[in-house]
């Protein structure tokens, strides 16, 4: 069911890009529904962790996918245009593997192709001669020892092998080999490389052919976690970039950093660049260090006295305890090394000012470490749900339906309150970036943020508590419990809650926090100075599409069509699924209403 | 391994026609098949015209596959060639080499390249930028440089006429034979042999 309705929208966005589809469209929803099954298995084997809300816009393929593509591509091209496989495969790797764009260039000007390709449409002989000079060599050879590609130019087997070898190792510049002759541009095959190259060689060049297919082509990349061979097809235009990979890593096929929805690529590229700069000497500059009271810049006192002059160009003079400037001390603050400014302000708790400057010099650094906290406490608390979910599935499902006497299937519902719990985590630890870089003067979206993420954040600590310690007792029971059937209704209803909190914060977060504030959606969105806003869209929509179009740097259009997909299509894509009455939300497989955030 | 027999066939046909190619290559320490010391005469009608510039060749293990490392040992002022250190900037010697090129084509194209410079995809910005800006003023400086190093007293020159006289031969004969032998040195050493 839901599968058939991805392939719709699929299409609808498929239209959208002529350039880039005109030529596979057929091709490519046959080949769509074989791998649309394929993927929908896998994730209700349930390692698939987004597939609860998630419209599928890509395709996972193995290397044996691939291959069979990239067999099929060659195919197709060597057929429509009557030439060999050989050279259809030299097109398609000119053309970016483009099957549209090499027959478009192709019947436009076949000559010119030909040309610039290096494709001969006939096949020149070697001179006809009984001896003949290697052109690398120079040295004389018979006839029949010498081997020559289209054009004919004629080179000894020794220095043709030396050429492709040295040009294998080179790197995948070997699938653009040409003829050795300078002013001879005649593409070198993969028939020839069959014919001369070493073994190893051999499968380094088809590794590169492989490769190739999936880098030069735009649809297509590696899944970035280490050692996974997996590639992903995306749908261009699709509503979200988060895609998960057969080996269970999520990234974002827009930046391939980890999965972050709903925040953007921007913001994250700008965090994790903090985080690299920032993190590690976080604790320690706290610990360590005082700001200086002009320039604010950490400064860290390893030696010496109490008068700090700051380093160019600040140059500030100050003292170490009590923040102030160092021509205000001296007999009068009981000496140069003795600043009793300090006790004495503090002893008579009128040391506010200063103290509440040097809370402000702090202040950047400790709201930084605030976030950096959450975002990392739930990034590893991430990766301990995605343990305990993997240990849950391996040992402790059998475990349990063996002390509670229930058949697996019906303990699903512990599955799907882990899946939900390592999603909102992923969810949770993105919206502290996007909280960071969300303006304090933004006070309406501030608040609403904060109460969205909050309500949230509660919810999936009651989820991951319940999932974690109440679970403990019917695992470690003795004898079937009785309240076992409690347990489950609650986990079960906890899990859906805690999804449409997600859900909301999500939904709102995407659409830049747009519902807060008095003026109206229009009005709101022209003031909109968030930081996803301040990314900017492309002008020229409606209203209603122009502040769901800033959402994201380079996928403002992907938001935008799939919000006029959503309003255009409706009956299509809720087809299956439940809406709220109330919120007209649509509520995901469960169809349990929205529940609070509606009220 | 290094294609020692097509070296040799090299150097065999690189000298050939010395006169009117003014190109010529020999080893540069007389073993050492991988180290090897081109020249070019400057183009008539540049400002390198008179001048006669020794190439440092560097040939790895993989030539002819990979290309030359050429160098200039003569100081030159040129976009494409560091007036520091004496790089060039050429694609045949980079990723447009083919080994059915070889050394004397190769040196063909540097002097090629000296009657026409690149200055777009420049070596040495600064000259580049002289090029660009004050054409005349390039002109008069690659032409001083012509002259101060590029001449028989240049360095290269000296290094020669040192090898040789330690060789025994009287230094007015060297530097008279290598003056007529355009600086090549085998040349010049068969010809004071001979004479």
């Amino acid at each position: 069911m839901d599968s058939e309705d991805d392939m719709h929208d699929a299409h609808d966005v498929e239209s959208l890009d002529d350039d880039f589809y005109s030529g596979d469209t057929p091709m490519g929803s046959e080949d769509g529904d074989a791998e649309y099954d394929f993927v929908d298995n896998e994730s209700e084997d349930s390692e698939d962790v987004t597939s609860h809300r998630q419209q599928q816009s890509y395709t996972i393929l193995s290397v044996s996918d691939i291959r069979q593509r990239q067999e099929e591509d060659i195919h197709r091209v060597s057929t429509v245009l009557s030439i060999s496989r050989v050279a259809a495969c030299v097109l398609l790797r000119h053309y970016k593997w483009s099957v549209s764009r090499v027959h478009d260039e192709w019947f436009a000007d076949e000559e010119n192709v030909r040309k610039v390709v290096g494709l001969l449409e006939k096949p020149v002989e070697m001179p006809n001669a009984r001896e003949l000079p290697c052109g690398i060599c120079f040295e004389s050879y018979s006839s029949n020892e010498m081997t020559a590609a289209a054009c004919g130019h004629p080179f000894c087997s020794a220095c043709w092998r030396g050429y492709v070898g040295t040009a294998i190792s080179d790197g995948p510049g070997c699938l653009m080999l040409r003829c050795p002759d300078p002013s001879c541009g005649v593409a070198v095959g993969e028939d020839m490389i069959r014919m001369l190259a070493s073994d190893e060689d051999k499968q380094k060049y088809s590794r590169y052919l492989l490769r190739s297919y999936i880098e030069d082509n735009r649809k297509t990349k590696w899944c970035p976690a280490p050692g996974c061979e997996f590639a992903v097809e995306f749908v261009m235009g699709s509503s979200s970039y988060d895609v998960t990979c057969n080996c269970s890593y999520s990234f974002c096929w827009n930046c391939t950093e980890e999965a972050h929805r709903p925040v953007d690529c921007a913001t994250v590229a700008k965090w994790i660049l903090k985080n690299c700069a920032e993190s590690e000497n976080m604790n320690w500059i706290l610990a360590n260090s005082k700001p200086c009271p002009k320039c604010k810049r950490p400064i860290e006192k390893n030696q010496g006295c109490m008068h700090i002059t700051c380093t160019p160009p600040c140059k500030f003079e100050f003292c170490w305890l009590c923040l102030g400037a160092w021509s205000e001390h001296g007999e009068r603050t009981g000496g140069f090394y003795a600043c009793n400014r300090y006790e004495a302000a503090k002893q008579e708790g009128a040391y506010d000012e200063s103290e509440r400057r040097r809370e402000m010099a702090k202040n950047s650094l400790e709201r930084y470490t605030h976030y950096y906290e959450r975002w990392a406490t739930n990034q590893s608390s991430r990766q301990k749900a995605l343990a305990d979910l993997h240990s849950m599935q391996n040992e402790k499902l059998e475990k349990l339906s063996d002390r509670q006497s229930q058949p697996e299937s019906q303990l699903k519902f512990i599955i799907e309150a882990w899946l939900q719990i390592v999603e909102c985590r992923r969810v949770l630890k993105w919206t502290y970036a996007y909280g960071y870089y969300l303006l304090e003067n933004e006070y309406a979206k501030r608040q609403f943020f904060e109460y969205l993420q909050g309500e949230a954040e509660a919810g999936l600590e009651r989820l991951h508590q319940c999932a974690e310690k109440e679970l403990q007792v019917y695992l470690e029971a003795e004898a079937p419990t009785k309240d076992f059937n409690y347990f489950r209704t609650k986990l079960a209803g906890l899990t859906s809650v805690t999804r449409n909190y997600f859900e909301n914060l999500v939904r709102a977060l995407e659409t830049g926090l747009r519902d807060v504030g008095p003026s109206g959606n229009q009005a709101n969105a022209n003031k909109n100075t968030s930081p996803k806003s301040l990314l900017g869209g492309k002008g020229g929509k409606s209203g209603k599409a122009k502040v769901i179009g800033t959402s994201s740097r380079s996928g403002d259009e992907a938001w935008t069509m799939a919000t006029i997909g959503l309003a255009s299509t409706a009956p299509t894509r809720t087809r299956g699924r439940q809406t709220c009455a109330r919120c007209a939300n649509s509520t995901g497989r469960f169809g349990l209403c929205c529940l609070l955030l509606c009220d | 391994m290094l294609d020692t027999s097509r070296v040799q066939k090299e150097l065999a046909e690189g000298n050939r026609d010395t006169e009117t190619s003014g190109v010529s290559i020999a080893l540069h320490d007389g073993a050492d098949l991988t180290h090897l010391s081109g020249t070019i005469t400057g183009p008539v009608g540049t400002p390198y015209e008179g001048g006669v510039f020794v190439i440092d060749i560097r040939l790895p293990s993989g030539y002819p596959f990979e290309p030359p490392k050429m160098q200039f040992v003569t100081r030159v002022w040129h976009p494409n060639i560091s007036s520091q250190n004496g790089a060039i900037c050429l694609d045949i010697l980079k990723d447009q080499w083919s080994p059915a090129l070889t050394l004397k084509t190769a040196l063909l194209s540097l002097q090629a390249l000296l009657s026409a410079p690149a200055p777009d995809d420049p070596q040495d910005a600064v000259v580049a930028q002289q090029y660009l800006r004050d054409y005349q003023k390039f002109v008069g400086t690659a032409r001083h440089w012509t002259e101060t190093f590029a001449k028989s007293a240049s360095v290269g020159m000296d290094e020669k006429v040192k090898k040789l006289v330690e060789m025994g031969f009287p230094e007015d004969a060297v530097r008279a034979v290598l003056e007529a032998t355009k600086g090549d040195e085998n040349m010049a050493l068969e010809k004071l042999c001979s004479g």
